[in-house]
C-alpha cells in the first residue's frame, strides 16, 4: 500500500498578505471595478485639484452672473448669488466623500471588534450585544439619524456620528454571523489542537476570513452614508450653509426649480453617479474576493 | 406556533422598552436641558425655572424615567411646547396623509413589480437574458436615486413643465379627489425605488421555484403557461416577497419624511421636521418613538406571517 503524498498548500489561501500581493492586480482586472474607477476617478481627481482649476471658489459670489444657465464658462450654471456650481459641486463631493469614508471606516472598525467578540465568545456578551443592536435596528435609518442630529446638533462630526450609529449594528450583525459560521470549521479546531490562543485564533484565523464581506458591506455603507448626509442637509439638519454640501446645493435650488432647473438637478446627478459607482465597486470587490464567483 | 409567538412577543416588548429607554436618555443628553435649548435667549432665569418645574425636569432622572414609562403606557405623550396641543392629537391628524402615501406606494409597487419580476423570471427561465439584464440594471439605478432629487426632477417635469399635478397648495382630507391629486406624484417617486428592488426579489424567488419538480408536474398536466406561472410558481414564491415588503417598510418610512417635506404634505414627517426646526424636543421624541414602533410592529407581523404561511418552518 502506497502512502499518498500530502501536498501542503504553500500559503494559507486567505492570508492578508496574499490579499495585498495579488488582490490589487486581480481587482484592477475586474470589469465592475474598472467601471467604478472610470466614474469615481475623474470626479475625485477634479475634487482634489479643484483649487487649481480655472473656476471661481465655491463660496465666491458674482452678482453680475446670477442664475446663469449652464454654459462653457459655468458648466453647471450659477446660483442665486452668482456662485459657480461646478466649483460648489466639487466642494460638496469633498464633504460627501469624507462623510462616506468616515462612516464606513467607523462602522467597519466598531462592527469588526464588537461583532467578533459577540460571535466568538457567545453567551452573555452575545445576548447583550444582540439586544442592543435590535434596539438600534428598530429605527428606520434616516429617522435614527434625524433624531440623533436633533440632539447632537448640526455639522460634520454630529452627522458622521449619527449616520454611523445606524450602520454599526448592521456591521456587528454581519461580523457576528460570519464569525459564527467560521468558528466551527475544521481548520479552527486544528488550530486549537496545537494550542493556539484565543487572541491568535481571532486575529489570525477568523478576522482575515471576514475581511472580504466586510469590505463589500463597507462600500455600500459609504454610498448609503453619502445619500443620508445629502438627505439630512437637504432637510436643513445636516451640514450648515454656506458650506456647499451636495444636499445643501439641492435645497438651495428647490425654490428656483422653475427659473433655474440646473441648481438642484445637476449636483443631484453627481450624487447618483457616486452612489452607483460605489455599488459597482462593492460588487467588484465581492467578485474578486469570493473564490466561488466566476463572473 | 403559540409558544413561538409568545416568545417573539416578549422579544418585541423588550425591544420596545429598549427603544423608549434609548429615546428618553438620548433626549436628556442635550447639552443644558431641553428647556433652555427650546427657549433660546428669550426667557429669564425665573421663567425657565418655572417651566422646568412644570415639566418635572427638577426631579431625579430615574423618577422622570419611570414617570415617562408610566405616561407612555397610558398613551399620554404630553403637549407640544410651542402650541400646547396634545401631541397625540397632532399625530392622529397628520397620520391619514402619511398612511395614504405609504399604502399607495405599497399598492403601486406590488401591482407593477410582481408581474414585471415574474415576467423577467419567466424570460430568464426560457433563456432570454435581455429583459432580465434591463430589470437588474434599472433596479440598481432606481434604488440609488436619492428620493429628494427624484422628487425635484419629477416636480420639475410633471408639475412645472407639463402641469399635470399641482406642485403645492392646501390638502384637505375631506376632499379625496384633491388629496389623490396631491399624493400621486409622491407615491410615484417613492414607488420608483421600491418597484426596482421588489421586481428583482420577485424575479429571484420565482426563478428558483420554476426549477422545482411540482412546476414541471403542473406543466406536464397540460396547464397553460400563464396558469403555471401565476397559480403554481408565483404562489409558492410569494413568501420571500412578503418578507421583503415588510423589510423595505423602513426605507418607505424614510422616504415619506422626504416627500412630505418637498411636496409640503401635512403628514407626520413634516411634523417631525417642523418639530426639530422649532426645537420642540417633546414632539421630536414622540415622533421618533412613533416611527420606531410602526417599524418594529410591521417587522414583527411580517415574521409571524412568514411562519404561519410557510409549513416548512419548524418550531
Amino acid at each position: 500500500m502506497t502512502q499518498e503524498a500530502i501536498v501542503l498548500p504553500s500559503r494559507r489561501p486567505f492570508d492578508l498578505a496574499w490579499l495585498h500581493q495579488n488582490g490589487i492586480v486581480r481587482a484592477l482586472g475586474n470589469r465592475r471595478i474598472q467601471l467604478a474607477l472610470a466614474i469615481l476617478g475623474p470626479i475625485l481627481f477634479l475634487t482634489v485639484f479643484r483649487p487649481l482649476l480655472p473656476i471661481q471658489g465655491p463660496l465666491q459670489t458674482n452678482l453680475r452672473e446670477m442664475m446663469q444657465p449652464p454654459s462653457f464658462q459655468h458648466l453647471f450654471g450659477t446660483d442665486k448669488m452668482g456662485r459657480d456650481l461646478v466649483s460648489r459641486t466639487l466642494a460638496g463631493v469633498q464633504i460627501s466623500v469624507f462623510v462616506g469614508f468616515a462612516v464606513a471606516a467607523l462602522a467597519l472598525v466598531l462592527g469588526l471588534v464588537m461583532g467578533t467578540l459577540a460571535g466568538f465568545f457567545g453567551g452573555i456578551i452575545d445576548r447583550v450585544m444582540m439586544t442592543i443592536t435590535d434596539i438600534f435596528l428598530a429605527f428606520p435609518s434616516l429617522l435614527l439619524a434625524i433624531g440623533l442630529v436633533s440632539v447632537l446638533g448640526t455639522g460634520m462630526v454630529p452627522v458622521v456620528l449619527a449616520i454611523s450609529l445606524s450602520d454599526v449594528p448592521r456591521f456587528i450583525r454581519l461580523q457576528r454571523s460570519l464569525v459564527l459560521s467560521l468558528r466551527t470549521r475544521a481548520y479552527i479546531d486544528a488550530a486549537r489542537t496545537v494550542k493556539a490562543s484565543q487572541l491568535w485564533l481571532m486575529t489570525r484565523h477568523i478576522i482575515p476570513n471576514t475581511v472580504a464581506p466586510l469590505l463589500v458591506a463597507a462600500s455600500i455603507a459609504a454610498a448609503n452614508a453619502i445619500l443620508v448626509e445629502a438627505g439630512l442637509s437637504f432637510l436643513g439638519l445636516g451640514i450648515m450653509p454656506p458650506a456647499p454640501s451636495l444636499g445643501n446645493l439641492i435645497r438651495d435650488g428647490q425654490s428656483y426649480l422653475e427659473q433655474a432647473w440646473w441648481i438642484s438637478t445637476l449636483p443631484g446627478a453627481v450624487i447618483l453617479l457616486i452612489a452607483i459607482s460605489l455599488h459597482f465597486l462593492s460588487d467588484g470587490i465581492r467578485q474578486v474576493l469570493d473564490p466561488r464567483s466566476h463572473k | 406556533m403559540l409558544t413561538y409567538s409568545f416568545k417573539r412577543l416578549a422579544q418585541l416588548f423588550v425591544t420596545i422598552l429598549g427603544v423608549v429607554t434609548l429615546v428618553f436618555f438620548t433626549m436628556r443628553m442635550i447639552p443644558g436641558d431641553p428647556i433652555s435649548a427650546m427657549a433660546g435667549d428669550n426667557l429669564s432665569g425665573a421663567a425657565l425655572d418655572q417651566m422646568r418645574e412644570q415639566m418635572g425636569l427638577t426631579e431625579p432622572l430615574l423618577l422622570q424615567y419611570l414617570k415617562y414609562l408610566g405616561s407612555i403606557a397610558m398613551l399620554d405623550f404630553g403637549n407640544t411646547v410651542t402650541t400646547k396641543l396634545p401631541i397625540v392629537q397632532l399625530i392622529l391628524g397628520a397620520l391619514p396623509v402619511t398612511v395614504t402615501i405609504a399604502v399607495g406606494t405599497i399598492l403601486l409597487t406590488v401591482l407593477i413589480s410582481i408581474p414585471l419580476g415574474t415576467l423577467a423570471a419567466y424570460m430568464a427561465h426560457k433563456g432570454n437574458r435581455a429583459l432580465d439584464n434591463i430589470i437588474t440594471g434599472a433596479a440598481m439605478v432606481l434604488d440609488l436615486m436619492p428620493s429628494f432629487w427624484t422628487s425635484l426632477v419629477c416636480l420639475l417635469v410633471f408639475s412645472l413643465v407639463l402641469g399635470w399635478f399641482p406642485a403645492s397648495g392646501m390638502v384637505s382630507l375631506d376632499d379625496p379627489g384633491q388629496l389623490l391629486r396631491r399624493v400621486t406624484l409622491p407615491i410615484v417617486v417613492l414607488s420608483m425605488a421600491q418597484i426596482a428592488t421588489m421586481a428583482r426579489i420577485t424575479r429571484t424567488s420565482v426563478l428558483e421555484v420554476l426549477n422545482e419538480d411540482y412546476v414541471r408536474t403542473a406543466r406536464s398536466m397540460g396547464w397553460s403557461e400563464l396558469r403555471v406561472l401565476f397559480r403554481h410558481a408565483l404562489k409558492n414564491a410569494a413568501l420571500p416577497i412578503v418578507t421583503v415588503v415588510g423589510l423595505s417598510f423602513g426605507n418607505l418610512l424614510n422616504g415619506t419624511v422626504i416627500v412630505e417635506f418637498i411636496f409640503t404634505l401635512p403628514g407626520i414627517g413634516n411634523l417631525l421636521v417642523g418639530g426639530i426646526n422649532s426645537r420642540d424636543y417633546q414632539m421630536v421624541q414622540t415622533l421618533i418613538l412613533f416611527y420606531a414602533m410602526i417599524f418594529v410592529v410591521i417587522n414583527f407581523a411580517t415574521d409571524l406571517i412568514y411562519r404561519v404561511f410557510d409549513p416548512r418552518v419548524q418550531f
